[in-house]
């Protein structure tokens, strides 16, 4: 017996260092490398280059801190991503706190149209926002003629702010409310016994012990309103870096390399702010679900506390599905031109549109399926990688996939043109033209959301599981496929549905990439339609069915989730 | 309507089949790289298949710039057979890059000018299927609210009423507002043009970034006035938008073109297409309620309805202005980057300056003072001054700096920073100067 | 920290339900001035419900809580100045030792100086003054029970609530905390209610305990009035280890005998008035090992476990096993499994009870 135990920890500690994970590893870090280095790298490298030698150079960062515009630029981005944070904690806090720690009916449907602004598509959103906040959208119009004043919610960086904190915000919500559901009751009770309560109890116990969710959500807040360039281009502001990277590396002629600088800056402040938040939150990660806790306290709410919170929820939503309901209004709009509601109605723009691009939907739902399965393979890979063995370099893996969330999608486009227009297929055509690279851009753009989805869900699963599982026979891969699996499944959902929706609706590295029509995706056909008068009810329509696919897809997974879940706890 | 489609496709397939096969008889999938939006190429796919039974048209939706810069990525392993937007401005950069290929239709009974412009590339890289002018197009329930007369002239544009209300897209994004600058360049002279340039800038709202943002602003009533190509403004009045659109005089009429790509994979496909472009049938879809472009061929115009503009018969229709192409492809770059870096990225300055002077011009109207009026021209001057001549913008050196040519110049962002700094405070100085000037008139 | 002086808590007619579950029925207490208090049950008995409900986390649907004479039923809970110690200790993982004991006090709003003061002297009450700075996830477990602890006595409350405070050390540290906690709340003078399901650790530490079962108040009373006179057989059988035998009191003229079977029986007492159908209840160390064929009722040993200064033995007799505890002197005088015995009991000692 005592030799038996005396050797099978280091049997186990030999395979962990084993071919198995190492063979993983690498094909994980060749499939980064195939389809984020390189491309990326094909771009980027020039901005280090000397104009008319092409030697090593650093000159063209010193122009970057010398021209106004950039360091202009530099700031606004940063000040516009901050403030987003900002406003988009005010609407995530109070849904994500109302909903999780009190008797809220009706928390559930609360908790799913908050994901909705998630997914829209692009070019609708902004759009859609104007018609309703707009200098002449609905409400200021209906504001002149009542009170005879207008508010510019849409003007400038502040209107960005407002459209990126409204389209954002669900990341803070969804982390938040995970954070605040595994707060256990004791943590507020002990406050309340020594006297504390009502905001204060929020302030100095719950919301620090969420910080961590908090921090999570808000980071990606950050980075994404930091690299996104489509809602400033759309709102008319330019003077931010991603739309300054975006107009020059799209711009006719243009071969400067400041584009790429620019590039190059985005990547870096991404890395920064995401290295940062773990940095904050190291060592902080509060299991605070304890042994005899009393697991989660949803406290009732008076009267008059309920109508406020009514009150505050129905606000909130409003503010964020807006862009939702404006899009939906346009979809059935004959005309809609300086009034607050459209001319007259119609379904003229579904039939259109489902006579029209049928193709559209189909492909959709193969592509952003494809990518979100090939996000949750990799994701789980990468997490049980860096979570479960000792493999040298192995959080370089996680940290290169999660540095795909700071490439623009335009300088990805641009690179798997540059990398695999050059490579032939078997039957002559590139391979740069073949579906299947638009899947593989989705995939790495939305890897890190899955990535983080599955390194939470692993994290929960106690090593005493598996060691449990082998101890009674079963080796590591067994283990993995019959305890760590199940129990990653609600997770692992979780990141197929963000991936899953928020590939559906993206735009800017397939806009690239999309080489004939029937192979390109809805977010696409509602690009084209949305460049003419005709096509805008059209290009609604089709938002609008985007957006109800994306959902209940969603909802579907999120079903099986929870049944999932019901089941769990039913059975233990 | 979708079994339609494919039912009378089956039969023409089918029909194809039975008859004898014709040495060049296009067929397959013929590839078309495009700005238009669907709603003009829909018509013309469904035109052009059922004209060549066998055949598809794959249409691939890019902005101009954006088309230009696939094409010139993708070169090695080309997989488009047609080219084919407004701007002739790009087609004269993917010509100097040969990525176009001669191609002359044999297609007869097309005049060589429209207006003052040749319809056609001299050298026969590319061709002119419909024309295309460029004016102010403005929404009617807009004007009404906000009390504003219809404007006729750019000129018009600057005035004090018209500020805040204007849209235009930056002319390094849109080949067709790049146009428009150039017309009124060509028109106007470099210092003049500029000056009439800067002064309607200065009432802008907004510089967006892409052709279609600024109808789009119009037609929602978001902005009240944009600068645009005409058939913006014609396709909205026929999707029903309560919008108008004028042709000023300083306008010209040029040529929207397709032009085949150097080695294209339906080389047959890609003619057919060009020829079934400028033939009588493909001719008359232009006059379609969602496309309206104005023919090539004259003929075309009997079947147009009463109100549409003809310039084959109205001589003020572009009359005025020569275009001449390589004037402005020599300095397309630099008249680009200088509106960005003088109006696009410093319009906060440029609209308090030119806010300054409405008030300024306001309060000497109703009290005049000669050293105010004094003030406010050396304000409009300073506005309206450029950092380089036209000769400099058609130079070598600076036009260099664009080109990411292999020659060590200047760098273009040390450029910008120059031209960029310079407006910032002449804008600055300008607005100083006006405020006095109000003052005085007090 | 000086010692205050302690107040006495009233627990009238409290009726609590969840839907269907009657959780508490009908409980009444009385706790004295500066006693120290257990509920004691097994788990699900009510005993953490009726303990929250003094701290305000749960409402009862009727009756009162009063502290000091005053009735305490609808204050919220951060007014009501009990302070409770958590199982789980509930210490905040984002503050260290010293924010975590200052919390109460920064919430009562003094000054500055003073919540050091009071936070040293709390954590030198409870010997953690070197760990001040450290963070909960840096302590052991006796050391968080002792900041949890001294977080609690830090703002001085009318009384102290401790839920299961023992249940998460090891049982070494289990005996020298409940010590300390004694000797503490000696010091203090502070009314103190302890939760536990532990016999033992109520029996060594609380003035009084209070027997709980399914809701509702079995027995109240110190720990060896419960030991020896326990009120009904649930309590019998929670406290201590008692052998409880069914059967019935039969008289043969003024002869009374406890019938355990036919003709197994057991002489009774004159006087001792008891049911019919009734339970003989005694300890393992009132009855005794005879030789077989003396005097008692004959069995057979079944097991016997070795206890350290005690042996106890397992006899089967007519079916039933009864437990037999007898001092342990040598190993020669043990009794083998499976010899026949004859068990005597101290009739004087036992109990009869009610079924």
């Amino acid at each position: 017996m005592a030799t038996m135990s005396d050797a099978s920890p280091a049997v186990a500690r030999r395979s962990v260092v084993a071919p198995g994970p190492m063979a993983l590893a690498i094909l994980i870090a060749l499939f980064l490398a195939l389809f984020l280095v390189i491309p990326v790298g094909t771009v980027i490298y020039v901005a280090f280059t000397e104009k008319g030698s092409g030697a090593f150079t650093l000159v063209n960062f010193y122009d970057f801190a010398r021209t106004d515009l950039f360091i202009t630029s530099f700031w606004n981005s940063m000040y516009v991503a901050t403030m987003t944070v900002v406003l988009a904690s005010m609407f995530a806090l109070p849904l994500a706190y109302l909903t999780t720690r009190f008797e809220f009916r009706g928390s559930g449907v609360v908790q799913m149209l908050g994901f909705i602004p998630l997914i829209m598509p692009p070019f609708a959103g902004a759009v859609a926002m104007q018609l309703i906040f707009g200098r002449n959208g609905t409400v200021n119009l209906l504001l002149d003629e009542w009170f005879g004043f207008k508010i510019p919610f849409m003007e400038g960086l502040n209107g960005v702010i407002f459209a990126q904190a409204v389209h954002y915000f669900p990341f803070i919500l969804i982390n938040l409310s995970a954070a605040l559901r595994n707060i256990d009751r004791s943590m507020e009770e002990a406050a309340q016994n020594l006297g504390c309560q009502g905001f204060r109890l929020f302030r100095r116990i719950v919301f620090p012990l969420a910080m961590p969710g908090y921090v999570a959500g808000a980071s990606l807040v950050f980075v994404k309103v930091f690299d996104d360039l489509a809602t400033p281009l759309l709102l008319n502001v330019k003077d931010m870096l991603a739309p300054q990277a975006y107009l020059r590396i799209t711009s006719i002629g243009l071969a400067d390399p400041m584009g790429y600088v620019i590039a190059v800056v985005l990547i870096v402040v991404s890395v920064l702010a995401m290295g940062a938040s773990a940095w904050v939150m190291k060592g902080r990660d509060y299991a605070t679900v304890q042994r005899g806790g009393g697991g989660l306290a949803q406290r009732p709410l008076g009267r008059g506390q309920a109508v406020a919170a009514y009150a505050v929820v129905g606000l909130i939503l409003f503010l964020v599905l807006a862009p939702h309901i404006g899009l939906f209004l346009l979809s059935i709009a004959t005309v809609w031109s300086f009034s607050p509601l459209p001319d007259a109605f119609t379904f003229a723009h579904y039939e259109r549109v489902f006579a029209e691009s049928s193709v559209f939907i189909k492909n959709t739902l193969l592509y952003a399926t494809l990518a979100g399965i090939i996000d949750v393979v990799f994701g789980v890979a990468i997490a049980y990688l860096v979570l479960r063995t000792r493999l040298p370099a192995r959080h370089w893996l996680d940290w290169t996939a999660s540095a795909a969330l700071a490439i623009p999608g335009v300088v990805l486009g641009i690179g798997y043109l540059r990398t695999f227009f050059g490579v032939k297929m078997p039957d002559g055509t590139s391979l740069a033209s073949f579906w299947i690279i638009i899947v593989l851009a989705l995939a790495i753009r939305r890897l890190p959301y899955a990535l983080r989805a599955c390194y939470a869900a692993l994290q929960q699963v106690s090593a005493s599981l598996e060691e449990a599982a082998e101890n009674l026979g079963a080796n590591k891969q067994r283990t993995v496929r019959r305890i760590v699996l199940p129990l990653m499944m609600g997770g692992m959902l979780a990141g197929f549905v963000t991936s899953f929706a928020t590939a559906a609706v993206e735009l800017s590295a397939t806009l690239m990439l999309v080489q004939s029509t029937s192979d390109a995706p809805l977010a696409y056909g509602l690009y084209v339609f949305m460049q003419s008068p005709a096509g805008r009810g059209a290009g609604a329509a089709l938002g609008i069915i985007a957006v109800v696919l994306v959902a209940v897809c969603s909802l579907i997974s999120n079903w099986i989730i929870e049944r999932n879940q019901h089941l769990r706890n039913t059975r233990t | 309507m979708i079994t339609r489609t494919i039912t009378t496709f089956t039969l023409l397939a089918l029909a194809g089949a039975f008859m004898p096969v014709q040495a060049q008889a296009p067929s397959g999938k013929v590839t078309v790289l495009t700005s238009f939006s669907k709603d003009v190429t829909d018509p013309f796919k469904k035109a052009f298949e059922a004209a060549h039974p066998g055949t598809t048209i794959e249409i691939q939706n890019r902005n101009t710039n954006a088309g230009v810069k696939l094409l010139e990525e993708t070169r090695s392993a080309n997989q488009v057979d047609i080219f084919w937007v407004s701007a002739p401005d790009a087609f004269e950069v993917l010509k100097d890059k040969k990525l176009l290929q001669v191609y002359k239709p044999k297609a007869t009974g097309i005049p060589d000018k429209i207006g003052a412009y040749p319809i056609n590339d001299p050298d026969g890289y590319y061709s002119g299927f419909a024309a295309s002018g460029y004016g102010i197009m403005w929404n009617e329930r807009y004007a009404r609210a906000n009390k504003l007369p219809d404007p006729k002239e750019w000129q018009d544009l600057a005035k004090a009423v018209y500020f805040d209300h204007v849209s235009i897209a930056a002319p390094s994004r849109s080949g067709t507002t790049h146009l428009t600058l150039e017309t009124i360049l060509q028109g106007e002279g470099w210092e003049k043009g500029w000056r009439t340039i800067k002064e309607w800038s200065g009432n802008l709202r907004n510089v967006t970034e892409r052709s279609f943002g600024v109808p789009d602003a119009v037609n929602s009533g978001q902005v009240g006035y944009g600068i645009v190509i005409d058939f913006f403004a014609f396709s909205a009045q026929g999707a029903g938008f309560p919008v108008k659109f004028v042709y000023p005089s300083v306008t010209t009429i040029v040529p929207a073109n397709v032009g085949v790509v150097t080695n294209p994979p339906n080389k047959a496909g890609a003619e057919a297409f060009v020829e079934f472009l400028l033939s009588p049938a493909g001719q008359e879809v232009l006059l379609d309620k969602t496309i309206r472009r104005l023919p090539v061929r004259p003929e075309i115009y009997a079947k147009a309805p009463a109100d549409y503009p003809n310039p084959f018969k109205d001589p003020s229709l572009g009359g005025k202005v020569t275009f001449d192409s390589n004037v402005s492809s020599a300095r397309t770059a630099v008249v680009d980057t200088l509106y960005d870096q003088l109006v696009t990225f410093q319009l906060d300055g440029l609209k308090s300056a030119t806010k300054a002077i409405h008030a300024a011009e306001a309060a000497l109207a109703k009290k005049d003072n000669p050293a105010g009026r004094k003030l406010v021209a050396e304000a409009r001057d300073l506005v309206a001054k450029m950092p380089i001549t036209a000769e400099q913008a058609a130079s070598a050196e600076i036009n260099a700096a664009f080109s990411g040519g292999k020659q060590k110049t200047a760098r273009q962002a040390e450029l910008e920073q120059q031209w960029a700094s310079s407006a910032k405070a002449a804008y600055a100085e300008a607005e100083a100067k006006a405020n006095e000037a109000a003052k005085l008139a007090r | 920290m000086s010692a205050s002086h302690g107040v006495g808590i009233e627990i009238r007619n409290v009726n609590l339900s969840y839907g269907a579950n009657h959780i508490l029925k009908d409980v009444s207490l009385s706790i004295l001035p500066g006693e120290f208090f257990a509920f004691l049950g097994p788990s699900g008995c009510g005993k953490t419900t009726l303990l929250r409900l003094i701290a305000g986390f749960n409402q009862a649907d009727s009756g009162d809580v009063l502290l000091d004479g005053q009735d305490i039923s609808r204050l919220p809970p951060w007014r009501r100045d009990v302070g409770m110690v958590f199982q789980s200790y509930a210490l905040w993982p984002h503050m260290t030792v010293a924010r975590n004991v200052a919390f109460g006090l920064e919430e009562r709003r003094l000054g500055r100086t003073e919540i050091t003061e009071k936070v040293s002297a709390a954590l030198a009450l409870v010997g953690l003054s070197a760990f001040a700075d450290r963070y909960p996830s840096q302590l052991s477990g006796g050391q968080q029970q002792r900041v949890a602890l001294a977080r609690t006595i830090a703002v001085e409350p009318k009384v102290l609530l401790l839920d299961e405070p023992l249940s998460n050390l090891d049982a070494k540290m289990r005996v020298q905390v409940r010590r300390e906690l004694r000797d503490l709340q000696q010091r203090l003078g502070l009314t103190t209610i302890f939760v536990t399901h532990d016999q033992e650790e109520a029996n060594s530490i609380c003035d009084r305990i209070a027997v709980l079962n399914d809701g509702a108040v079995q027995q109240v009373g110190t720990p060896m009035d419960l030991y020896q006179h326990p009120a009904n057989l649930f309590v019998a059988g929670f406290i201590g280890t008692a052998n409880i035998l069914a059967g019935h009191v039969v008289a043969t003229g003024t002869e009374r005998a406890f019938q355990i079977k036919d003709g197994v029986s057991l002489p009774l007492p004159a006087g001792s008035a008891a049911p019919k159908d009734a339970r003989i209840v005694f300890r393992p160390q009132h009855a005794t090992l005879e030789p077989i064929g003396t005097q008692g009722l004959a069995g057979t040993i079944v097991h016997r476990e070795f206890l350290g200064a005690t042996v106890r033995y397992g006899v089967d007799i007519a079916g039933s096993e009864i437990l037999v505890e007898a001092a342990f002197s040598s190993t020669s005088s043990l009794r083998e499994v499976g010899s026949p015995v004859s068990v005597a009991i101290d009739i004087d000692r036992a109990q009869l009870l009610g079924t």
